[in-house]
């Protein structure tokens, strides 16, 4: 090859590609520098407080020993209700809008809704829900709470739901048709089998957001001290214990609420590593 | 209806090329069946060998053909109409070879009566049937290019007259030769040179029946017209007195 | 126009192919097909004949696979298309509103450009059709999902790993798996839309022979852009171009002496 024919221009070209690149480095460095940090920062002040009895012992008295059991029970029983609530009013929503009502007006302003729904503030919800039922009800209550997480789990659920079966080619659904199956049977059969990973993905992916809300916790669930199964009372969560702890000026409950922030990162952690992999099995279509 | 052309053009020049010898292909044996006729006629040797040189041309025109189809058979899988333009291609060019090669024949023979003493009658009756068998050669050939289904037609049913020329000049060297066993060799010779100009006119013929094959996609439903009755003369010898 | 063709191809079906009478299987009458206000097929008049293939030719967007998708109504499931007209099958007009779309469409099988298998295995794939209509023992449904890849000339090559995912076959074999899991359900009349558009030539020429072999059996339509397929393959041809039909007639009369010269000019590729 030739030498490029204009020097001058070229040679500038190569000057502002390395800038570029530098700059992009830079900033990307920059991110994960915070993000290490904090991860650092959570790791050497959170493990301190590891210990057996963090799972098996109740939130203590200011100066108290204790654990954090009931957050954790807490945290894993709404989320499991907000799951269980969430997730089937969010497939069939979706399968909705992707299958049966894929041209109609309405999956169209659901949609619109839907998405706004997916980025409205948490505290929002938490207060809409403390309208819906604490206020009615007259107290706090574990149902309140699961049922806001659920509010905020239904549109991620949604939203995966219809992308991923809308992702599902048309030809696949022709050819099942073409062989005389009723809607249905082609959605449970064909489309729901092709698009099952991505639908468990958003599934994980929403359980991951909720793990770590606290407003929409405080109006719903408050906090309970004690270790409770009681559904229609407050029960205790690990965001808002966190929340309570960090802030108190007690040094044990500090350290329990460092231990608490690494719980959760590391459960989401996990949750978001599992999606991916789960994402990454899918079979090419 | 506007004529609309291939829309891969050497397609289209292929298919041009093909008629291109043909035509050419066909010159050449009128050139040679003329010639011929002349040279019978005048007497001429020279010319007589240069027309036995010329069908050598023809013959690797007809290699050329024959290729060219086969290889646009292979590789452009024609149809329908350019089916047809390619396997008329092959069986004009067959025609035409044996035409050369028959205009040929009658050069040799006229070599071979050049010195003899030759009955103007007899001539005469040859080259009046030389040229018609010519002019059916160039009418069908000129069907051809123009793709004129009705000319070709004329000319399939005009070989009836070539035939009953050739029935009533056999009848007549027959004759000759019963007068005087001298002419036999001269008459033999002339014989052969009519049966060749006959053939020729059956060749043109055949040329008609494939240019109207060409046009109309189905071959001719009438009956061939055959006047050729010559195998069927009886010969009866008249003993001599004495 | 039509309906002197259509006496002329009966007559000749008649005499040149094997089946001493022939009947029709399809008829298409009248047949008028819109995309919202667009007309995409006008005034359609056409038979599929009992046991013989049709080919459907023409340049692209003629509307020849609009046609076929009429046959077995799968535009049904997209809105804004509609049909007006007639079309015939045994006796009764399937466009009329109360057909019962997923008995015409067991009836009616159909094979896509693009292999569609299902997400499952090959002993799914074409058990499940089967399994969706009749009540079948474990024993009898092996021998039915034998049975249909044999047909899809395909049981050679997967008999011995019938639990393998559709998916990990070769293009050519997952469209042979496609046509099995059709036949697998018994139709009486198959539609293949380009079904070797995506195949290499010998996967092309082993379906093929496979519609020579299904023909006995089935009524058979096919869609192409491949001339020289729809010559060797089928027993009439139609040319369709922007949404009529231009002519329709035995298949080795219109390859080798059409009647209209824009059918010989799309043929000869003198345009299209």
């Amino acid at each position: 090859m030739s030498a490029p024919k204009n020097n001058a221009r070229y040679a500038s070209r190569r000057r502002g590609n390395f800038i570029a690149t530098v700059l992009s480095v830079g900033a990307a460095c920059f991110g994960l520098t915070w993000l290490l940090l904090i991860l650092t920062v959570l790791v050497v002040k959170g493990v301190g407080g590891l210990s057996p009895s963090v799972f098996s012992e109740m939130t203590p008295p200011p100066g108290g020993e204790g654990g954090l059991l009931n957050p954790i029970m807490g945290s894993l029983i709404m989320t499991i209700m907000a799951v269980l609530i969430g997730t089937p009013l969010g497939i069939m929503a979706g399968t909705y809008m992707a299958e049966y009502g894929r041209y109609s007006k309405l999956t169209m302003i659901v949609r619109f809704i839907n998405d706004i729904l997916l980025s409205a503030p948490s505290i929002v919800i938490g207060l809409f829900v403390y309208e819906l039922m604490v206020a009615t009800m007259g107290h706090f209550s574990a149902w309140a709470g699961a049922v806001a997480l659920a509010i905020i789990v239904i549109p991620v659920v949604v939203r995966t739901t219809e992308d991923m079966l809308l992702l599902v080619p048309n030809t696949l659904r022709e050819a099942s048709a073409a062989l005389g199956l009723p809607q249905w049977l082609v959605i449970r059969h064909v489309a729901y089998r092709a698009a099952r990973a991505g639908i468990t993905t958003g599934v994980l992916l929403a359980v991951a957001r909720i793990t770590g809300e606290t407003a929409p916790l405080l109006f719903t669930a408050l906090n309970n001290q004690f270790f409770s199964w009681d559904l229609n009372a407050p029960m205790a969560s690990l965001p808002v214990v966190i929340f309570q702890f960090a802030l108190s000026p007690y040094e044990d409950w500090q350290q329990l609420a460092w231990t608490g922030a690494l719980l959760v990162t590391a459960a989401v952690l996990a949750l978001s590593i599992l999606a991916r992999m789960l994402a990454s099995k899918r079979v090419p279509s | 209806m506007e004529k609309h052309e291939h829309i891969v053009r050497s397609y289209e020049e292929e298919l041009a090329a093909l008629n291109t010898k043909i035509a050419k292909m066909g010159g050449l044996a009128e050139q040679v069946v003329g010639q011929s006729i002349e040279a019978l006629d005048r007497r001429d040797p020279d010319l007589a060998e240069a027309t036995i040189r010329e069908d050598e041309v023809i013959d690797a025109l007809e290699h050329e053909i024959e290729e060219q189809a086969i290889v646009m058979i292979a590789r452009r899988q024609p149809m329908a109409y350019d089916l047809r333009q390619v396997m008329a291609a092959l069986r004009i060019s067959s025609d035409l070879e044996r035409i050369g090669d028959l205009g040929k024949n009658i050069g040799k023979r006229a070599l071979a009566v050049v010195g003899e003493q030759q009955p103007k009658k007899l001539m005469l009756g040859l080259k009046h049937m030389g040229e018609l068998a010519l002019e059916q050669l160039k009418e069908v050939l000129d069907a051809f290019i123009e793709r004129d289904a009705d000319r070709a037609l004329k000319v399939w049913y005009k070989d009836e007259e070539i035939d009953a020329m050739y029935n009533s000049l056999f009848r007549e060297l027959l004759t000759y030769m019963m007068e005087d066993p001298r002419n036999i060799g001269l008459c033999t010779h002339l014989l052969f040179g009519a049966k060749n100009i006959e053939r020729i006119g059956d060749h043109a013929t055949n040329i008609a029946e494939t240019v109207y094959f060409l046009v109309h996609g189905h071959a001719i439903t009438d009956q061939r017209p055959k006047g050729d009755n010559t195998s069927m003369t009886p010969v009866v010898l008249k003993r001599s007195a004495s | 126009m039509n309906l002197a063709i259509h006496t002329d191809v009966k007559e000749r079906a008649a005499s040149a192919t094997a089946p001493a009478t022939i009947e029709e299987k399809v008829s298409v009458r009248r047949l008028n097909f819109y995309y919202g206000a667009f007309r995409a097929l006008a005034d359609i008049n056409v038979n599929l004949f009992e046991n013989t293939v049709t080919a459907f030719i023409g340049p692209s967007g003629c509307g020849k696979s609009t046609l076929l998708r009429i046959l077995n109504r799968i535009y049904d499931l997209y809105p804004n298309q509609r049909a007006e007209g007639e079309v015939i099958l045994d006796g009764e007009n399937i466009l009329r509103p109360g057909q019962d779309l997923n008995l015409l469409r067991a009836k009616v099988g159909m094979v896509f450009q693009k292999p569609t298998p299902f997400p499952m295995t090959i002993y799914e794939n074409v058990a499940f059709g089967v399994r969706l209509y009749e009540n079948v023992s474990k024993a009898e449904l092996d021998i039915r999902v034998e049975d249909a890849l044999r047909r899809g000339a395909l049981w050679d090559e997967v008999k011995d790993k019938l639990d393998a995912s559709g998916l990990s076959l070769s293009g050519g074999q997952q469209q042979r798996l496609c046509i099995a899991r059709t036949v697998a359900i018994k139709p009486e009349v198959i539609l293949l839309d380009e079904p070797c558009s995506a195949l290499d030539p010998i996967s092309t020429a082993k379906i093929e022979e496979l519609i020579d072999v299904l023909k006995r059996d089935y009524t058979i339509a096919i869609v192409t852009h491949n001339m020289q397929q729809a010559a060797r393959t089928s027993d009439f041809t139609a040319f369709m171009y922007l949404g009529e039909l231009i002519e329709y007639g035995d298949t080795t009369q219109i390859f080798t002496n059409p009647k209209l010269e824009r059918t010989q000019d799309y043929i000869t590729g003198r345009f299209g």
